[in-house]
């Protein structure tokens, strides 16, 4: 009973900084989640129902890269080293085989109706999901609930809480932040100063132009879903330490449906759009997630919420905040 | 065919010629789906129709139709156990069969209100999101019982029977347990199970649901619904108002997809979100109507039976390929293999309860090469129905 006094007293003081620590924590996974899916749709207008069953794949694959170089006597900084290794094992990996699915699956039926790619890609997910729980299974997992063995190859540091400014948080959600900045400079950076990024730029505006200026855009079709996977994949590594998602087989469809919401929020098409929508959505999340263990007693809040925002958004602005009108409106 | 399935089920299973050392029964027990597999096949192919009413016909994508059959099992199961007000849990299941699919049609109106706005992807995405909504509801909703994400079961009422209320000749319960099950009916030496009672009983809602939907689509009504999908545009430009028939048409769908869903919950006696509101459940929808044939109609329910036929040869239970295989073969052949990896395995692995794997791949298969699903080819084939061209072609052999 004092407990609750306690908690009733004393959050509504520091609440903001505890919502907005955990906003930035979640608008960062949420934004590396949907960056995948929106390059792809931005310059090919394929929506990939796939993109969560990637992330998983990336969060197992990650988790078995710590696994498998981690033992109880790794040093703490040793261990946040593996995990870029991990990054860049699981982003090869998924590039290469997000490139490999375009050229023999996707490659196809660009000239058929949008519905085929989505059935398509829907289908890549049945596969991806049995395969995946196939294999999880012979490891002797339990596919349906968290891989905790890969969430307890995380430093002490990150999985330590920390106090700050009257709340505390998890080291890991700061880390998060820190790595979703990371990823959002590193694709912004590959979208404006690259030229691939400048191909990608003028294939979403105008594929045909581009095409006539000399530019193969098959190509760039491949290298774009290459990447788009390969960041799908990235940001399951970064789910397989956090304890609020870890490595598992329904973490597929989990992560696509927060990737939706994002990217269609934002504006098919749009990385700033994409930006901007992961967090307002990482703090509509954090806001419902406070409510729901404050004051409403209703576990589906955040999600309710997120999903109430992504309808109100569609019918008031179809196109997204920053979406332009013609992309995807097919 | 599907009329007598039961009796052809029954003679070819019980076959006690063997073949090769084989039970030609036995093998017959493998690849036929069992009566009670029928039954889903009949109920989920309502809903896999349902979406092809509204998909497959209009070219708008419902990525959530789940919540329509969802509405219909839940209202079921609420009614059944007396949580709906003015609604005693022992009302006609007929009645309550027609009041879930008016609820799922009002529902269907209101969402698509807001959906059709919308075209292409994002018609796709926002359906999927209202789902999803409807989803996380049901899952929290505690009115619905104690533990909602486990699901509900009705306890205490009578089984569900189709047929004409107030005449208690002319109702059959539905169910395993449940449902009602005739001896040596009207003196002719058969015998009716509770699976065959049930088989028949669903198939019945379902015909008279397909024959609704038949006329429909080829109504006026349904006509504009294909020029939809043609060319919106045009059919815009012609003069109809494409918002009100896209409209009529979601709302239609759903209400027969909220019957599929009441039969079901019917049938079964219990809900749960995984097995109603789920993205999964729009997905049975989605692979029945592709691997069937995309605007259709029938072929969802004949991609459905094709779904059940291979969930039944690798089933975990004892009907299954994998139990047989283990049973049929030899200590050799079964140890034989490549160091660790034996033929034994290999059927635990690739065998065993994998369905879902080789479904998946044959979807994707279908969508690469074969657009028109099976009933569509066939009709490509034969140019025309199947039901038109069938007989045509008989008789020209038998001349």
């Amino acid at each position: 009973m004092t407990g609750f006094e306690l908690t009733a007293t004393a959050l509504p003081l520091f609440a903001p900084v505890e919502i907005t620590l955990d906003a930035l924590s979640k608008a960062a996974l949420y934004i590396v989640i949907a960056s995948g899916l929106s390059l792809i749709f931005g310059l090919m207008g394929v929506l990939n129902f796939a993109h969560g069953s990637l992330t998983m794949l990336g969060a197992y694959l990650g988790g078995a890269v710590m696994v498998a170089l981690v033992s109880s006597a790794t040093g703490q900084g040793m261990r946040l080293l593996l995990f870029f290794v991990a990054v860049a094992v699981v982003f090869a990996a998924l590039t290469a085989f997000g490139a490999g699915v375009e050229r023999v699956l996707i490659r196809p039926i660009y000239d058929r109706e949008p519905l085929f790619q989505i059935l398509l890609t829907f289908g890549l997910v049945l596969v991806l999901d049995e395969a995946a729980t196939i294999v999880v299974q012979l490891a002797g997992l339990q596919p349906q609930t968290e891989w905790q063995d890969a969430i307890g190859t995380a430093p002490e540091f990150l999985a330590a809480r920390y106090d700050i400014i009257g709340t505390s948080t998890r080291g890991l959600y700061l880390f998060e932040a820190l790595v979703g900045l990371l990823v959002v400079t590193a694709i912004f950076l590959f979208l404006t100063r690259t030229r691939y990024g400048l191909y990608i730029r003028a294939g979403s505006e105008d594929p045909e132009m581009t095409q006539a200026l000399g530019i193969d855009i098959r190509q760039a079709f491949t290298v774009v879903f290459g990447v788009g996977s390969g960041l799908a994949g990235l940001a399951g590594v970064m789910l397989m330490w956090d304890p609020r998602f870890g490595a598992s087989v329904p973490l597929g469809v989990e992560t696509l449906l927060v990737g939706f919401i994002v990217v269609i929020i934002g504006g098919l098409g749009s990385f700033k759009g994409t930006v901007v929508a992961g967090v307002l959505v990482g703090f509509v999340d954090a806001v419902m997630s406070w409510l729901f263990i404050n004051y409403i007693d209703f576990p589906g809040l955040p999600e309710l919420v997120m999903f109430l925002v992504l309808v109100t958004v569609l019918v008031a602005r179809p196109q997204g905040l920053f979406g332009v009108e013609e992309v995807g409106g097919h | 065919m599907l009329v007598l399935y039961p009796f052809i089920y029954g003679f070819l299973t019980s076959i006690s010629l063997s073949l090769l050392g084989v039970s030609l029964g036995e093998l017959f027990t493998v690849f036929l789906p069992r009566v009670r597999t029928m039954v889903v096949v009949l109920y989920v192919g309502l809903f896999a129709m349902s979406f092809d009413f509204v998909s497959g016909y209009t070219g708008y994508l419902s990525f959530g139709h789940a919540m329509f059959y969802g509405i219909g099992a839940y209202f079921v199961v609420l009614v059944g156990t007396g949580k709906i007000p003015g609604l005693p849990a022992e009302t006609p299941f007929m009645l309550i069969i027609v009041l879930a699919g008016v609820l799922a049609f009002l529902a269907a109106l209101a969402v698509g209100a807001v959906s059709f706005r919308l075209t292409g992807v994002y018609f796709a995405m926002v359906t999927l999101g209202f789902a999803e909504v409807a989803h996380v509801f049901i899952r929290n909703w505690s009115y619905v019982g104690s533990n909602p994400r486990d699901g509900v079961g009705v306890v205490g009422r009578d089984g569900f029977a189709v047929g004409i209320p107030g005449i208690d000749a002319l109702q059959f319960r539905l169910g395993r347990l449940a449902g009602d099950s005739f001896e040596n009916v009207l003196g002719t030496g058969i015998d009716l199970g509770a699976a065959e009672v049930s088989f028949y009983a669903v198939g019945a809602v379902v015909l008279v649901c397909y024959f609704a939907m038949q006329r429909i689509i080829h109504s006026p009504f349904g006509r504009v619904m294909v020029a939809i999908r043609e060319n919106e545009e045009r059919a815009e430009a012609v003069g109809y108002n494409t918002f009100w028939y896209k409209l009529g048409a979601f709302g239609i769908s759903g209400f027969f997809a909220a019957i599929g869903g009441a039969l079901f919950a019917g049938y079964r006696r219990s809900v749960a979100p995984e097995n109603t509101f789920d993205l999964f459940v729009t997905a049975d929808a989605l692979l029945a109507a592709i691997i069937g044939g995309f605007g259709t109609l029938a072929g969802a329910l004949y991609g459905h039976l094709f779904h059940e036929f291979l969930q039944g040869i690798f089933t975990t239970e004892s009907s299954g390929l994998a139990r047989f295989l283990r049973d049929t073969l030899s200590e050799g052949i079964l140890s034989a293999g490549v160091g660790e990896f034996t033929v034994l395995e290999f059927i635990n692995v690739f065998i065993d309860g994998r369905a879902e794997l080789y479904l998946g791949v044959i979807f994707v298969a279908f969508v690469l090469f074969v657009p028109r699903g099976i009933l569509g080819s066939l009709r490509d084939r034969l140019g025309g129905p199947l039901a038109e061209t069938i007989p045509e072609r008989l008789r020209r052999y038998r001349r």
